[in-house]
């Protein structure tokens, strides 16, 4: 037992030197954890900042710059003023700008005499739908909002009869910063490339070089050749994650971590060692490196797609939804959000944890036995 | 530079794709594959989420209030529930994430006139649906409370609901949705889709056949024969950057026949930037594979590339003037922004040549930067 310990170790940081020495590929690990989460944290942030608006107000009243001005930053900044809704039309058509607000004259009147409402267009570039309502729906409630206002002012204490006030609450991420949601999404999307890449490459590299045909006549086990290549992968990962959490997220972006640390990162090495059977996996159906690439292409991108950060798991088709169980990612979201943000402890988060432990199993014993059958055969 | 002999290496280069089959199913199988994950992976439509009722008052009034949400198409109605103490458990197992809590005198105080408070928990976990579903909440609640004001105003002074429904609401903005009416994501997703597709496949296809002339040593051939580098580089290109426009057309059948997205611009405009982009992103493709020296790190690099640009520095979920300034410079480095902007006007926005031609001239000049950089690290003698 002590021997064969011994040999898995020695494999493993075979295996972990061979990563270190091949420069493109330890300087690509570092990145992933470090450099790339903090661009991630900039780049891909949908929040509504900064929506370009232009203005057409027919106007020129104090009532129309009053309701242009209420459109401030961070969420919206003033372009200019143009002087016909051609123009603005044009500006929108080359997206320039997101939103035109189209103020008509005789607005103020309108609104003073109160008869019928004062009406405000705005044209909004919903090419990018979401962002398009988002955008809308802002303007749509400061515009009614300084309506309410007048309203109240006028009706007194009348108006307010029947009112019902909406006070919402945002649990886990109070002010909806993008920065906890995107490192921790972009932390897992990396990781989950690595950790099926680089098991599956080493493999496939073994292969290709002809070195797997001394590992076999040597005296280690399939198992210990496999299991040395994920074991390598799981420290890597482990203490990447470490490194993105401790230095990273939690001091640059302030990232809370409202579970314990420990379990996040045992789970870690969990998702690890399941990603790394599945690139194993993938491994033994490819000959060469370029073969392996785009198999994994194949996996990784619908795992990644439709896990459940960058999609709406609850908005899927049934039967999509359902297929999604089969990925290792999907379970492991719940537990990195519920352990990071929601501060789930194990009681709470049993059902993916037996699932990705489950399908990490499964993953790991079916390379095992290709491999194990491929190898027999050589 | 002959051309016959850059047809004779492309006719070579085409039959080896040809011959390798899985690599040929590949090329084409995966940018269609890839279109229907991402399609369905993408659209940011929320629906279904999950809600719970904690009603505290159980008057007429309460059910016919949370009746609102319950109806509503974007959530599914999970139960009403007796004790915030349990929304929260439910929110913190991830099983609800919506919690409308309506208070104990919510009828009563209506009645009297007097302005109620309703307090919704959102599980803001996953922000993007967070502040969707913050919007449909502050929605619903100004039409289930506006509807139950005016009719209150209507009785206290006498006139009409209309009336009160005006002396309430003196101001309406209209919002006009335009190239996207009925507000589909996916109409804009699909477009963007066939960029960002290309914008990893084609430098990958690129890449994998460099890689499999060094894998192979066929290379060394090339290195003894008195084919000049130009020619070896532009014959490999060419039948890459030819597969990758036959895969594009087939995105842009899919976009539209599949997904239904609307096409309004001009087909000429789009077919002609879809080449020049092809070519730039096959360049791109060549760069790199010819730069890193394992095959390995080269693929990974490719892809990871084409992926992190046609993602964040595209304009494809954020328009490139909101971004910050330095992602703004990066975006402007790759032609993944200005294919994009082609894309979206030629479908949205019934743009032609007139509208695009800035745009194709960027990406050509990427082309060409990228294949003279390809030209000046391509040697054939072999370091010592």
């Amino acid at each position: 037992m002590t021997v064969w310990l011994r040999q898995l170790r020695l494999m493993t940081s075979k295996e972990l030197r061979q990563v270190w020495r091949d420069r493109p590929l330890a300087i690509f690990i570092v990145y992933i954890f470090t450099l790339d989460i903090v661009i991630a944290a900039g780049a891909g942030s949908r929040d509504l900042r900064d929506v370009r608006v232009l203005v057409h107000d027919g106007d020129h009243s104090a009532a129309s710059r009053e309701l242009v001005y209420l459109l401030r930053p961070p969420y919206f900044r003033l372009v200019g003023e143009v002087a016909s809704p051609a123009e603005a039309l044009r500006r929108l058509d080359r997206g320039d700008v997101m939103l035109v607000l189209d103020i008509p004259p005789g607005f103020e009147r309108t609104l003073g005499q109160g008869h019928e409402p004062a009406r405000a267009q705005l044209l909004v570039d919903t090419s990018r739908a979401i962002r398009g309502y988002l955008a809308a729906s802002y303007v749509t409630q400061i515009a009614e909002g300084l309506g309410a206002s007048i309203a109240a002012r006028r009706l007194g204490r009348a108006g307010a009869a029947g009112l019902i006030v909406h006070e919402p609450r945002i649990w886990y991420n109070p002010n909806l910063d993008p920065a906890w949601f995107l490192t921790i999404s972009e932390l897992l999307t990396m990781m989950t490339v690595a950790c099926i890449v680089l098991p599956g490459a080493a493999l496939v590299r073994e292969k290709e070089r002809g070195t797997i045909e001394q590992l076999l006549v040597s005296p280690l086990a399939p198992f210990q050749v496999m299991f040395s290549k994920v074991l390598a992968m799981v420290l890597v990962t482990v203490a990447g994650t470490a490194v993105a959490l401790l230095v990273v997220m939690q001091p640059i972006f302030g990232v809370p971590a409202r579970g314990s640390l420990v379990l996040f990162l045992l789970l870690t090495g969990v998702y690890a060692f399941t990603n790394a059977g599945l690139g194993l996996v993938a491994a033994t159906f490819a000959r060469n490196s370029a073969q392996l690439g785009m198999i994994v292409l194949l996996l990784v991108t619908p795992i990644i797609m439709l896990s459940g950060t960058w999609v709406t798991i609850e908005s899927m088709p049934a039967g999509l939804r359902a297929a999604t169980n089969l990925s290792p990612l999907r379970h492991f979201i719940e537990i990195a959000y519920g352990i990071l943000l929601r501060g789930n402890s194990l009681g709470e988060l049993w059902r993916p944890v037996t699932s990705m432990t489950l399908l990490g199993l499964g993953l790991f014993s079916a390379g095992l036995w290709r491999f194990q059958r491929q190898s027999l055969r050589i | 530079m002959s051309p016959a002999r850059v047809v004779a290496i492309a006719r070579k280069e085409w039959r080896e794709i040809v011959r390798d089959r899985l690599f040929l199913l590949l090329a084409f199988l995966l940018p269609v594959l890839l279109m229907i994950v991402f399609g369905y992976g993408l659209t940011q439509d929320v629906e279904n989420m999950p809600l719970a009722v904690v009603d505290h008052d159980r008057s007429a009034a309460s059910r016919e209030y949370a009746r609102h949400y319950v109806d509503a198409r974007y959530f599914r109605f999970v139960g009403y529930l007796d004790r915030v103490d349990d929304a929260e458990r439910l929110l913190a197992a991830g099983r609800v994430r919506v919690v409308i809590v309506i208070g104990q005198r919510f009828e009563r105080q209506l009645l009297e006139g007097r302005p109620v408070a309703v307090q919704t928990l959102t599980d803001g976990t996953f922000i993007n649906s967070a502040r969707v579903v913050q919007g449909y909440l502050d929605a619903i609640n100004a039409g289930a409370g506006g509807a139950l004001q005016a009719a209150a105003l209507s009785r206290r002074l006498g006139v009409s609901d209309v009336r009160a429904d005006t002396m309430l609401r003196p101001l309406r903005l209209e919002a006009r949705y335009l190239y996207n009416q009925e507000l589909r994501s996916i109409w804009a997703i699909a477009p963007s889709l066939i960029m960002n597709i290309l914008m990893w496949t084609s430098p990958l296809l690129m890449a994998l056949s460099v890689v499999r002339e060094k894998e192979s040593g066929s290379i060394y051939n090339i290195y003894a024969s008195e084919t000049p580098r130009v020619e070896f580089l532009l014959g490999k290109l060419l039948p890459c950057a030819g597969i990758s426009f036959i895969d594009a057309v087939a995105l842009w059948a899919m976009a539209t026949g599949y997904f239904g997205a609307p096409f309004t611009g001009s087909a000429p405009a789009f077919a002609a930037a879809t080449l020049v982009f092809v070519l730039a992103t096959s360049a791109l493709g060549l760069l790199i594979s010819l730069w890193v020296r394992t095959q390995q790190a080269a693929l990974m690099i490719v892809v990871l590339l084409g992926a992190v640009v046609g993602m964040h520095f595209s304009g494809m979920f954020e328009a490139v003037v909101s971004l910050p300034a330095p992602n703004r410079m990066i975006a402007h480095l790759f032609p993944a922004m200005y294919y994009n902007d082609v894309v979206l006007g030629t479908f949205l926005k019934g743009a032609g040549f007139a509208e695009t031609w800035p745009d194709m001239i960027v990406i050509g000049l990427f082309a060409c930067v990228a294949f003279a950089l390809s030209f000046l690290s391509f040697h054939k003698r072999v370091a010592a």
